[in-house]
């Protein structure tokens, strides 16, 4: 032996190099982390979107629709009325367009109704009771994730029917009730206790705070803000909301020829469409200009298309009878002063602009309030909302609130998320469970505020910085072309309620759920493993992640970095 | 999308590769694929040093390091042996640089090329002298610095793929690294098709001689190929041309704008660098 190795020139091989520990050139080390995605950033729901829409990529749409109710028991309501900011926040922005989210979370939510998918059974039966008073989407939300963690939950609601503004409100052209009251069923059979056709008021508190041991609030905002110009206790003029509830009701009220909307927001574009349709020539008056007004664009366009006309930077000065039993609204232009503080509205009347406008009926659309003048005694308020704290609770200890009652952000994903966010504050609060129970010290805070502080909080804990959109690495997503949902033709529409938005096929759903860059969450493509010149990188199924970065060898070069299409691997810097 | 590769161990980590370095990325994917019968020899450059330090090897497989002249002829020589011993098996490849191909070694290939040497060819092309310290070489491109050209070179890049086309050997690919699957598939097709030279020359940025980011290695390699710089084909027998991955629309100052050997350039050097990558493709193109 000592021969041959004697025979062995020392230019030769003796060993190979992966004994070299080459990874202490480094000074940063690649790390596979999970990062947020815009989409879900901005989801009030906190729906995990990158994760169901992925799921149906691959063809798994039970497993994406258990995703999507694992946060939002509604589906296909709010796929048809959310106003989807994951799609303003989507990254595919910046590139072709953004993934039409709203429209495959509507296609998971038929499709659920469709297959009659059940909602998963309560992880466990507890024996605490809680209450919920309102049956909205906050007040569905809240009392379905307290049913999901096994709470026994009793809800009630002063109208015949669950679903609030949803059912009450919102057209039937825009939410078909057989849609509501499908996914409303689902979250009573998991065994929700429903009062339905009962009001209750502050009166009822000490009876529920017995019987109960944790309250929960969320009646909505009902109540119609009026404009002193105009005559009180005239049957000629209603409340926008009332008159939609007449409407959901198929009991609809006579408008006459001529109908005036006052108002620039979504309930005011609702308005117009139901008057449209029940046969009146409809104006809407608004004091912002149309590139101004609070109502998304696609809705003002919708009701223009169907023939409504808009009068926008205008102000109603005085109401007055005239001929034929109709109003007649003296008008003058406006313009907002741009000195306004944010959120207030200043308007300055043009001079000599004045005009006039006859009408059989007015409908007020300016705004709803709670109805709180019954509760003040009871809770604390904040201005024209129940105050809460970071918590959900109101200043009466285990009475929490939300939704339009406690926040002024008048959504359905607010209301649902801040829903679900109470269902888990509840929880703990009758669990003394791991979260901060609300400190005497912290400052209530509106629901809103609260809700940005807690999801700041689980973002910075659990992830990296959410994924933007030079994270993405574009050359392996070749442009598709970006598809919305088709709407029936305009001049089809003013003869029913019949649903105006169609909804995607399974193979269009298919095609635009293959948009999604997946941000921020590692698909397993391997082009971390494939880019490491080191070889740094294995792979290894039993990890959570799949991938192990050898530290011996990473020599942080940040190739995997720049090669992960979708920002799901970073770089951890390291001192030495 | 994702990628296919399968590879046999042959290239260890612990290899002495700048960080992020496309040559040794290109190397993972030649010998992971050639596997382990397989004989290479390697000429003075970055792959050579990427290949030791002695006593320790980077590659599980007997490595001759030949002179920078002489690969294509040592090459051959060890084939010719092992056939003579009667092994029909083991591949026999020179993995060379560009100054080693195109200029220092080019007769030796040349001549190895025309007697139908049944061995495999692969030029690490990063343009360039690199392990020496950035000499220009007749591979580097136009305007671009070297530690040679201070001013950028005057010349254009010697066009390797057509002039080995031209010996009318069984098969050659041009390859880069930031489409490893056609590379590896390259190799692959390079060692099945054998009875002549098959020759494969590779874009290999080089992060410190380019002047670009340690991560930036297969990003510049795909605009160099979407810009219409180095497009990806294949030629059997001198005569049948594939394109594999061509031009798309991408600026050629979108691939000079990542490269600090082009930040002298002014608009009308990007207008003439733009011209030349045109007229070249158009004269390609012709081909397929
Ligand atoms: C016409 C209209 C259209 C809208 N369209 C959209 C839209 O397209 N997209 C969007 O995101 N948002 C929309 N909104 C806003 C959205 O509907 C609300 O923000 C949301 O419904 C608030 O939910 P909530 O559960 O807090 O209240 P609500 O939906 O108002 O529900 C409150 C519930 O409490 C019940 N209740 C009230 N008082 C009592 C009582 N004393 N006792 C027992 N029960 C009581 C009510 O019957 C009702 O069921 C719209 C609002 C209106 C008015
Ligand atoms: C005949 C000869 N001249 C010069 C050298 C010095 N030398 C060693 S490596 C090298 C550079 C080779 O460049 P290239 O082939 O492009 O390989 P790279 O270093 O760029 O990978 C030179 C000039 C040599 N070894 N032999
Ligand atoms: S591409 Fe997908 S994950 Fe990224 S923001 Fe858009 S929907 Fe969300
Ligand atoms: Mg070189």
């Amino acid at each position: 032996m000592s021969d041959a190795k004697a025979r062995i020139p020392s230019i030769w091989t003796t060993g190979w190099t992966d004994q070299l520990r080459t990874g202490t050139w480094r000074n940063a080390v690649a790390v596979h982390k999970k990062r947020g995605a815009p989409c879900h950033g901005a989801c009030p729901v906190e729906g995990e979107i990158p994760l169901w829409v992925r799921q149906m990529r691959e063809g798994d749409s039970l497993g994406a629709w258990q995703t999507l109710v694992a946060h939002n028991p509604l589906p296909a309501v709010v796929g048809r009325t959310c106003h989807h900011p994951c799609e303003t926040g989507c990254n595919r922005n910046d590139y072709d367009g953004a993934v039409s989210i709203n429209a495959l979370e509507q296609y998971l939510g038929d499709l659920a109704i469709q297959e009659d998918w059940a909602l998963p059974a309560p992880e466990a039966e507890l024996e605490s009771r809680v209450a919920v008073v309102g049956a909205g989407p906050a007040g569905l939300s809240c009392a379905y994730h307290l049913r999901r963690r096994g709470f026994r939950v009793a809800l009630y609601d002063a109208n015949p029917e669950l679903g609030g503004v949803l059912r009450y409100g919102v057209p039937e052209y825009r939410l078909p009730r057989k849609v509501l009251a499908a996914e409303v069923k689902r979250i009573v059979a998991l065994g929700v206790e429903v009062v339905a056709g009962r009001a209750l008021s502050a009166r009822d508190l000490p009876e529920l705070e017995e019987n109960f041991a944790a309250v929960f609030i969320a009646f909505g905002a009902q109540a119609p803000k009026m404009l002193p110009q105009f005559p009180r206790d005239d049957r000629r003029v209603m409340g926008g909301l009332a008159f939609l509830r007449l409407v959901a009701k198929a009991d609809p009220p006579e408008l006459g020829a001529e109908v005036l909307v006052i108002g620039g927001g979504s309930v005011a574009m609702d308005v117009a469409g139901c008057a449209l349709r029940l046969g009146s020539r409809v104006r809407v008056v608004s004091l912002e200009s149309r590139e101004a007004l609070p109502a998304t664009a696609e809705e003002v366009e919708d009701a223009l298309l169907e023939g409504a006309t808009l009068i926008d930077a205008a102000m109603v000065k005085e109401v007055e009878e005239a001929q034929g039993g109709r109003l007649k609204l003296r008008c003058l232009k406006a313009e907002l002063d741009p000195a306004a503080p944010a959120g207030a509205i200043w308007p300055l009347e043009v001079a000599g602009s004045d005009f006039e406008l006859l009408a059989d009926t007015v409908i007020l659309a300016v705004g709803q309030d709670p109805e709180l003048a019954d509760w003040q005694e009871s809770v604390e308020l904040q201005g024209r909302l129940v105050k809460v704290d970071r918590r959900f609770m109101t200043s009466r200890p285990g009475l929490f609130a939300a939704g339009d009652l406690a926040s002024d952000q008048r959504l359905v994903s607010v209301a649902i998320g801040d829903g679900k966010r109470a269902a888990g504050c509840i929880a703990d609060y009758l669990q003394g469970g791991k979260r901060d129970r609300p400190k005497a010290e912290t400052e209530a805070k509106t629901a809103a505020e609260a809700t940005e502080e807690t999801n700041a909080e689980a973002e910075a804990e659990a992830e990296g910085p959410e994924v933007a959109f030079s994270d993405i690495n574009t050359f392996y997503f070749p442009k598709k072309e970006p598809r919305q949902r088709e709407k029936v033709a305009a001049c089809e529409r003013s003869s029913d309620f019949r649903e105006i938005k169609l909804g995607f096929n399974p193979a269009r759903a298919a095609l635009q759920a293959e948009r999604c860059f997946s941000c921020g969450a590692c698909t397993k493509c391997d082009n971390c493993f494939y880019f490491c010149p080191d070889m740094a990188i294995v792979k290894d199924p039993s990890l959570p992640l799949q991938y192990q970065v050898l530290d011996q060898y990473c020599k942080g070069c940040g190739c995997c970095l720049a090669e992960c299409p979708r920002g799901a691997v970073s770089a951890k810097e390291e001192s030495k | 999308m994702s990628y296919q590769i399968e590879e046999q161990k042959v290239f260890n980590s612990g290899h002495s590769a700048c960080p992020g370095c496309s040559e040794a990325l290109a190397i993972r994917f030649i010998l992971n694929t050639l596997g382990p019968d397989t004989i290479a020899v390697v000429p003075p450059s970055c792959i050579a040093i990427i290949s030791g330090p002695q006593p320790l090897s980077s590659m599980r497989i007997p490595v001759y390091q030949s002179t920078l002249e002489s690969s294509a002829a040592s090459a051959a020589g060890i084939k010719r042996a092992l056939t003579a011993q009667g092994n029909d098996h083991t591949t026999v490849v020179a993995i060379a640089g560009d100054g080693g191909t195109y200029d220092i070694g080019f007769q030796s290939l040349s001549s190895a090329a025309e007697r139908g040497e049944d061995i495999i060819y692969i030029c690490l092309d990063n343009e360039g002298y690199m392990n020496t310290g950035s000499q220009k070489s007749s591979a580097t491109p136009s305007l671009a610095y070297t530690t040679s050209t201070p001013a950028g070179k005057g010349t254009p890049k010697k066009n390797m793929a057509e002039i080995m086309a031209a010996h009318d050997i069984p098969y050659l690919a041009t390859a880069t690294t930031g489409y490893p699957e056609d590379l590896a598939r390259k190799v692959a097709k390079a060692q099945r098709l054998t009875g002549g030279l098959r020759f494969i020359v590779a874009l290999v940025p080089c992060l410190d001689g380019w002047g670009i980011p340690d991560s930036a290695g297969p990003k510049v390699s795909r605009l160099a190929v979407e810009s219409g710089v180095f497009p990806l084909y294949e030629v059997e027998n001198g005569v049948n041309y594939t394109l594999n991955f061509g031009p798309k629309d991408v600026p050629v100052a979108d691939y000079t704008a990542l490269q600090k050997r082009y930040r002298h350039l002014t608009a009308k050097d990007q207008e003439f660098l733009q011209k030349e990558v045109d007229g070249n493709w158009a004269r390609l193109a012709k081909k397929f």
